[in-house]
């Protein structure tokens, strides 16, 4: 196509959608549009003026809340002798402190079966056996699952496994891993939960966990052409064509 | 739009692209810069947010991102989608390939720890026979270091030691610590050098292409900046042989464009332009291209208390600021199991304590974080990793990326030379801590899997010998004089330091080189 002809064909789809956009505006506002246009001096078309209009339409202030404040996360991947070991390890290892929430009460039980439920295998496969380890631990030494073990009992079958770590390198073995990475973890979604912010807002401290959030960038990166392929070329088009 | 042949064509607009633009373009050059990522808007894609918003609660999302280990709830939006971009390496070694797609590079997230190369470094066949000798040295790169150091506004002490040369800094004059002071103490006794860390200022906190090159770029008028633009292949004119533009793809729509060139800089970062330049089948007479891949290890540390500073006992002054401990294995003497040597990183801290240190639960946890809250002294290690032959980059054809671009297969591992050197210095931070009266937690030999550092070095390196490297002294092909190497592909060695000041200088030494051979009209 001659650019001419490019522009020419350019500003006729330009004017058509604009009559198309401009139907579904309201009478007021073609209103509006036609008094302008009664003056002599330039004035952008309808519907540039629209989109300049909007373009200068600030974001109301609506406060949101946190999903947690109103609604439970429904535990669906542990079997319920796992889920039970792995609310009262959660229980053990993070109970209330005098101003703030407990695991319990900051759902990371829920969170952590949420989180592990959506991980690779190797994860789940870590959860798994540690939870089933801690059963079996309780079990054999006093012969009652780790849910009901009282904290003399849980302490039996934890110690032995905590170690010191420093970042990226918990231990390798598998329960001494287990124990140390899930109580990162409790600790993790415990303290960036909602109920742990609600309670430092409270006792009238910073909000905690703040750091710099990067929003997705010019997204495109996944985008329509990743997932349907790329457009034709011209002249492939013009190719098969003729 | 008819095509024009620009004159010098820039892929990648990172700390080394940046560079090639600002020298270029100060030079009255119009340039072309070509990223495959968009434009960075700090406004509309960064906000403060407590990590409670998040989808993960502050965890990076369940299998996002496996191998970037640096990557959280925060910042994945930050690197490249491994699934987008792929890469593959052998089964039982793991490479962590951490990338950033944007105007900048990784720049914005740089580190901003600022050293020189030292003759050791530059010469290190010489010393101990290992590998190949840069075709440069020291004195022959000083001038650019130091220019470089102004423009980075760095910041150090002069310490006048052979293996750690000093630089055009802003002196820092600030006294130590009572606990780095100990420690400082303790390194003397062992003979170990513990110095001032030496790092980037920059402008308001940040150290990047985009705030302190391309900026002067930009004010030159000659600058012409194309986001999202994949460089698929660099063409070569067959009547010359001389690279004479691109083809590339556009991020979004994946529209193919061409684009002629008089001169080709490529910066697109070590394996992404050793990755284009296997794909393009260019520059490769040698057969160096794609090999002696080196970076360093990072990761095993140690973890101490100070004792006098628990319990809210410690006196001011006691705590707090960093340290540098140079090289100082293989200098004079011959260190037994490796080649070689370390930096270490050194963190004295008055704040929270880290509770993976602690190996306590509950309310005996909260009680112990208590009493060690302002107690925290760690160190790292940063230590040079051996480029062998065999640790090569080669193009997987069977696995394409999002633009069906051949990805790469890195094929690289480490040996005992890097586990006798943790060793080797987890032992001697032990025995100086301990010496300093320090208490020590935790004792980390374990190191971080090849890549994690960011410094990904060599698979394009410099030699004066056409057969033994892909450039020459001056970044520039042995193949094709009007292309040009500046990123970190081109190192000979790794040596232990954070390779941007020697990238950047080395950058700023082959575009005035550039300059003048495209004045004199051999280029």
């Amino acid at each position: 196509m001659k650019r001419r002809d490019f522009v020419k064909g350019f500003a006729v789809a330009t004017a058509t959608a604009s009559t198309a956009l401009g139907q579904q505006q309201p009478a007021s506002n073609a209103a509006e549009h036609n008094g302008a246009g009664a003056h002599p001096s330039p004035q952008p078309p309808p519907r540039t003026a629209r989109a300049e209009q909007m373009a200068r339409f600030h974001t109301p202030s609506i406060p949101l809340s946190q999903p947690d404040a109103v609604a439970m996360t429904e535990a669906r991947y542990f079997t319920p002798v796992r889920y039970a070991t792995l609310v009262h390890l959660c229980e053990i290892m993070m109970p209330a402190g005098d101003e703030y929430p407990s695991a319990m009460k900051a759902g990371t039980p829920e969170f952590i079966d949420f989180f592990i439920g959506a991980s690779p295998a190797d994860k789940q496969t870590m959860y798994n056996d540690g939870l089933d380890r801690l059963n079996a631990d309780t079990l054999k030494q006093f012969k009652v699952p780790f849910a009901k073990a009282d904290e003399k009992q849980a302490d039996a079958v934890i110690r032995p496994h905590l170690k010191g770590w420093m970042n990226d390198h918990p231990p390798r073995e598998g329960q001494e891993r287990f124990i140390n990475l899930a109580h990162r973890d409790i600790r993790e979604f415990t303290m960036n939960s909602p109920a742990w912010a609600a309670a430092a807002e409270a006792s009238g401290e910073r909000t905690p966990g703040v750091g710099l959030y990067w929003y997705p960038i010019e997204p495109g990166i996944q985008t329509w052409v990743d997932h349907h392929g790329a457009a034709r070329t011209a002249s492939a088009a013009k190719h098969k064509q003729a | 739009m008819a095509q024009k042949k620009v004159d010098v064509l820039i892929i990648g607009s990172g700390h080394t692209g940046g560079m090639a633009a600002k020298i270029l373009t100060e030079k009255g050059i119009s340039c072309t810069m070509l990223d495959a990522g968009p434009m960075l808007n700090f406004e509309r894609y960064r906000e403060l947010k407590p990590a409670h918003e998040l989808p993960f609660r502050g965890e990076v999302a369940p299998g996002r991102l496996p191998h970037v280990y640096q990557a959280s709830d925060f910042n994945a939006n930050f690197w490249v989608d491994e699934k987008t971009v792929p890469y593959s390496y052998p089964q039982g070694q793991q490479y962590n390939w951490v990338r950033v797609r944007s105007i900048g590079g990784r720049s914005p997230v740089w580190g901003r720890q600022s050293f020189r190369l030292s003759d050791y470094e530059f010469k290190s066949r010489d010393h101990d026979g290992f590998g190949e000798n840069w075709p440069i040295n020291l004195k022959e790169l000083a001038p650019y270091y130091s220019r470089v150091e102004e423009i980075f506004r760095v910041t150090g002490h002069t310490d006048g030691l052979p293996q750690y040369p000093d630089g055009n800094f802003i002196e820092d004059n600030s006294p130590w610590s009572g606990a780095m002071q100990r420690f400082v103490d303790a390194g003397k006794k062992l003979g170990v050098p513990v110095t001032k860390p030496r790092s980037s200022l920059g402008k308001d906190g940040l150290a990047s292409s985009i705030n302190l090159l391309l900026p002067d770029a930009v004010a030159t008028g000659k600058l012409t900046t194309i986001p999202n633009a994949i460089v698929r292949q660099i063409t070569v004119d067959k009547n010359t042989g001389l690279a004479d533009g691109v083809v590339f793809v556009d991020r979004h729509s994946h529209r193919e464009m061409t684009m002629k060139a008089r001169v080709v800089v490529v910066a697109a970062g070590t394996m992404e332009t050793t990755r284009l330049l296997l794909a393009s089948e260019i520059c490769n007479s040698s057969g160096a291209l794609g090999r002696y891949l080196t970076d360093q290890i990072y990761g095993a540390g140690i973890i101490c208390s100070v004792p006098e500073a628990r319990d809210g006992k410690g006196a001011p002054g006691l705590m707090g600021g960093g340290a540098l401990i140079p090289r100082f294995r293989n200098l004079e003497t011959k260190s037994n199991g490796f080649l070689r040597g370390y930096a270490v990183n050194v963190s004295c801290s008055n704040g929270p304590f880290d509770a993976r240190a602690l190996p306590y639960y509950g309310k005996e946890l909260e009680a112990k974080l208590q009493s060690y809250n302002g107690s925290h002294f760690s160190t790292n290690i940063m230590g040079e990793t051996l480029g062998h032959y065999e640790n090569q980059v080669t193009l997987n054809k069977q696995l394409l990326d999002a633009w069906g671009m051949p990805t790469l297969n890195i094929n690289t591992k480490y040996t005992s030379n890097e586990t006798n050197m943790a060793k080797d210095y987890i032992d001697t931070m032990a025995a100086m801590a301990e010496a300093a009266g320090f208490d020590i937690l935790v004792k980390n030999y374990e190191f971080n899997p090849p890549g994690y550092s960011i410094h990904e070095q060599g698979t394009a390196r410099m030699s004066d010998d056409p057969k033994k490297g892909v450039v020459n002294r001056w970044s520039q092909s042995h193949d094709m004089k009007n292309l040009f190497i500046t990123d970190a592909s081109v190192f000979v060695s790794a040596g232990w330091q954070n390779p941007t000041i020697t990238m950047c200088s080395l950058a700023m030494r082959a575009s005035e080189y550039l300059a003048e051979e495209m004045r004199k009209g051999n280029v």
